[in-house]
């Protein structure tokens, strides 16, 4: 069925009178703060959420099992050595613009001595063939003799160099995955301050009365509780109350199907991943200050992000090029332990440990990319403009990116209660890194030949796709927004016109009465 | 020993002081030892059961409601699981290399479904005058036991997080009865009625046979609970008003089902009293559970410390003081599955089939989907 259909069908979600009036005439607190993924484990100035700890570009682990370990890693990228080596300069340039601690010097060293190897085991096994062949023939026994032990050496010797060469492309496969992804020409090299100012969407509102915080706005108005989770499962949870109910689920609603009528097809996706899939992603499960929650006796952990489960969908498959793109929106809860994060960017809804978003993520062709990068950053704008944010787009700065991304796109808003800009959203080009890792492929449509043999060797060869996610709504930062900039005097707060027929109709939060 | 004494008296005494004060260290470390003994047997004992619950094994359920009839088809049908494939609304395949068995996405119309049951949900229960909440989904373990879960036994349902003491809900009683532990309520505060949503953890361990397949029994899943805190004297009232607003909530969605009320041997310790409510599932050719709503009176409330104080002061006079305040009570706890999604479209996909391989919607829905009236087939 066209997604056309359903995104006519998607604009009315709520009756207006199925709701209760009476129930909605207590005002809510203020909104929550998100904190959006990061790859980098730098601390970040406070509301500049960088909620995931780097990628393996900034730790020295790489993306597979650490070398300490003397289990086999789980799953290898296909990483391009030949072009690595072909352009060393300009990946060794990449690396030291984004801080990465990959070490191109081992990965270059490894990759010769793993080529000379390889070439040493081809000739012995040719040899040993050699060998083989001449025993076929008719021999004296002194000669049969002689070569049944240089067949025996040369079987020994090959047995020792192979094991040394799989070793040899473990250590060099384990080094060469934590080279981050290249970098696209116009992103600004430097530190966060160097990151580059694309858009920026209205003004900061003027208050002619004193404003609360969302934390104020959320206990006068019985939205938010945090003292119970903090007692019931500790710091930075939270419960939703009331209209906050509402609006989390309206911003939802609403989001999709936005995104919908944009061609995006709607998920819901497992929370609960095999760790592997993790590190494919370019996160880090198990290292220090690791974002992510592991399960108890298992190889699972919770996502962080649908990213996750989303480029798991097609992993180890060969799409058609007809196929693609492929446009997920893609809602779940997410989970961060937030370990690391420190300072004044972690109050109320700012930065917890669960919370509810709602993720794009897109498989094109790699000469599709940038335009899908653009539409991205496109429907995102349109998002918070249409909510009636204040908002600027950054190109984030080369030591801003994460190991996956090639070009990353954040939008900060501003927040009225901390008085400052905080990210409310992120997008991300990660070109072929994920899919490299993820194994996804695809298969071009024309034919190399034609004629009338059919058969693998006149397909043409598969190619690595591209992906990219951006993130359309996370709910506790856009509450943060919406309830510090649309509070009014008499401590009420205002709905975005949009949202309301997302919540039965509701205008307004106002002040319960006690 | 205060007074004056004689020296060799006043040895005898503190030679009798010492001897008691060793007896009395040696039996209070006995007595403490024996308090949490009795403690942790004691603990297991079950609640109380209603004296018009059946006893005996689940065929001993009594029926108390029947809705409905199943619906006779003149065509072929399809289980959940074939109708999830041909309409492209459920994806297993996928789940089962990211995650395991038994994890799940939901694709297009499904998504909009899940939304629509509890935006729909949501509407209606708060109607009722139910407060809407969302809760944390991670939280210790000791709340989990105070609920009356076992995080830790063996063939427990409860993940829990690798180097912490926290552990994944299977439910959002379990937060939505941590909110007011070790709290003294008002009585005039009294009763508080949630419906909570979240997504709930279950591992399933021991989980066996044919009830495990497609959507039926899965690791993940949202779910809308009502919980209630009441005076002891109204929980009877309410677990009637719960089973009664689900029972409106599945006769609008058009389902067939029938509510049991449980026999002993298959309630939970916490529950003195169990309603479940069976809904038929064509595509398994039989009923399946759908909600639950359970009395616990206060089972849980003991263990979560869950007081009240009553109103009226049991004398009047001008001494205000804790002395004259009535003695706190348990207050009494029930819970109750507004809207299990799962199982939900378990039977609604399976239940509004059509022959040319389209599902229905059922009218109370459409508005929460922005008008969708069917879901049909995918050209390919």
């Amino acid at each position: 069925m066209s997604l056309h259909k359903l995104r006519l069908a998607a604009a009315v979600p709520v009756t207006i009178s199925t709701f209760s009036s009476r129930l909605f005439l207590k005002p809510f607190p203020n909104t929550l703060t998100l904190g959006l993924f990061s790859r980098r484990l730098q601390p970040r100035k406070p509301l500049l959420v960088r909620a995931f700890s780097a990628s393996a570009a900034v730790q020295d682990i790489p993306a597979t099992q650490t070398s300490e370990s003397s289990a086999r890693p789980q799953w290898k990228a296909s990483i391009d050595f030949k072009w690595i080596r072909d352009n060393k300069e300009a990946v060794e340039i990449n690396i030291k613009n984004r801080n990465s601690n990959a070490n191109l010097d081992a990965v270059l060293e490894l990759y010769e001595n793993m080529l000379n190897l390889q070439k040493e085991v081809e000739r012995l096994r040719e040899e040993r063939n050699n060998v083989a062949k001449k025993m076929k023939g008719k021999l004296e026994s002194s000669e049969r003799e002689r070569l049944v032990e240089e067949g025996k050496n040369l079987k020994e010797s090959l047995v020792t160099l192979e094991e040394d060469l799989v070793k040899l492309k473990d250590e060099l496969q384990h080094v060469a995955q934590s080279i981050p992804n290249m970098t696209h020409p116009d992103v600004p090299v430097g530190g966060e301050d160097s990151s580059a100012i694309r858009k920026e969407v209205g003004c900061p509102r003027e208050f002619n009365f004193p404003i609360k915080d969302h934390l104020q706005l959320g206990k006068d108005l019985d939205l938010i509780d945090f003292d119970s989770a903090a007692e019931v499962s500790g710091s930075k949870f939270f419960y939703l109350k009331n209209e906050a109910v509402l609006l989390e689920m309206a911003l939802l609603n609403w989001t999709l199907s936005q995104v919908m009528k944009k061609g995006y097809t709607p998920l819901t996706t497992p929370e609960i991943v095999r760790s592997s899939i993790v590190e494919k992603c370019g996160f880090q499960p198990r290292g220090d200050n690791t974002q992510v929650y592991s399960i108890d006796g298992t190889d699972q952990c919770l996502i962080g992000t649908a990213e996750i489960p989303l480029g798991g969908i097609h992993m180890d498959s060969i799409l058609l090029e007809s196929a693609l793109p492929l446009k997920y929106i893609a809602f779940s809860h997410c989970f961060r332990t937030e370990a690391g994060a420190a300072g004044a960017a972690t109050k109320g809804l700012y930065r917890v440990h669960q919370f509810s978003k709602a993720e794009m993520f897109v498989i094109c062709r790699p000469e599709d990319s940038e335009f899908f990068h653009h539409e991205l950053i496109q429907i995102e704008e349109d998002l918070f403009t249409s909510l009636g944010l204040h908002f600027k787009t950054l190109d984030m700065a080369t030591a801003d990116l994460g190991a996956p991304a090639y070009r990353k796109f954040d939008i900060e808003a501003w927040m009225p209660g901390f008085g400052r800009f905080g990210e409310i959203s992120s997008a991300s080009n990660c070109t072929d890194y994920q899919s490299r890792r993820l194994g996804i492929r695809y298969r071009p449509s024309e034919p190399l030949q034609t004629g009338p043999k059919k058969g693998k060797a006149n397909l043409p060869a598969t190619k690595f796709v591209h992906t990219l996610n951006a993130t359309a709504c996370a709910v506790p930062r856009m509450m943060v927004c919406l309830l510090e900039n649309y509070q009014q005097e008499d401590g009420s707060v205002v709905i975005p016109e949009p949202l309301r027929p997302f919540m039965g109709g509701i205008e307004l939060i106002k002040p319960k009465l006690k | 020993m205060k007074g004056k004494l004689e020296s060799s008296e006043r040895e005898r005494l503190v030679e009798e002081g010492k001897n008691l004060k060793e007896s009395l260290v040696t039996l209070e470390e006995d007595l403490v030892k024996l308090k949490d003994e009795l403690q942790h047997v004691a603990q297991s004992i079950p609640n109380m059961t209603h004296p018009d619950v059946p006893v005996g094994g689940e065929d001993s359920s009594a029926i108390r409601k029947e809705v409905g009839c199943p619906r006779e088809f003149n065509f072929p049908i399809k289980d959940h699981l074939q109708l999830g494939k041909d309409l492209d609304l459920i994806d297993f395949d996928s789940a089962a290399e990211v995650s395991g068995s038994k994890f799940f996405y939901l694709k297009n119309e499904a998504v909009l479904l899940e939304m629509a049951l509890l935006n729909w949900t949501l509407s209606q229960v708060m109607k009722k005058g139910y407060t809407p909440l969302t809760t944390p989904e991670i939280v210790r373990s000791s709340i989990v036991e105070k609920c009356g879960f076992q995080p830790r036994g063996d063939n427990t349902q409860v993940y829990s997080i690798d180097g912490t003491d926290q552990c994944l809900i299977g439910t959002a009683e379990i937060p939505l009865g941590g909110i007011h532990m070790d709290s003294i309520l008002l009585e005039s505060a009294l009763p508080l009625k949630y419906i909570a949503f979240s997504h709930c953890f279950r591992t399933e361990a021991g989980a066996a046979g044919a009830a495990t397949k497609g959507l039926y029994r899965v690791h993940q899943f949202s779910k809308a609970e009502m919980f209630v805190i009441c005076r002891p004297e109204d929980s009877e009232f309410f677990h009637h008003e719960l089973i009664q607003i689900e029972e409106d909530l599945f006769t609008s969605l058009g389902l067939h089902f029938k509510t049991l009320d449980m026999a002993t041997a298959d309630l939970g310790a916490p529950a003195y009293r169990k309603f479940d409510i069976e809904a038929w599932m064509p595509g398994f050719g039989r009923f399946g559970e759908i909600s639950s709503a359970s009395n616990c009176t206060d089972y849980q409330s003991r263990r979560l410390g869950i007081r009240y104080r009553p109103s009226e002061p049991l004398q009047t006079g001008p001494k205000k003081g804790k002395a004259n305040l009535p003695a706190t009570k348990f207050v009494h706890t029930l819970n109750a599955t507004a809207c299990a999604v799962p199982r939900m479209m378990v039977c609604l996909l399976e239940n509004y089939q059509q022959e040319d391989g389209s599902v229905v919607i059922p009218e109370p829905l459409r508005p929460f989907m922005g008008g969708i009236e069917l879901i049909k087939p995918k050209l390919k």
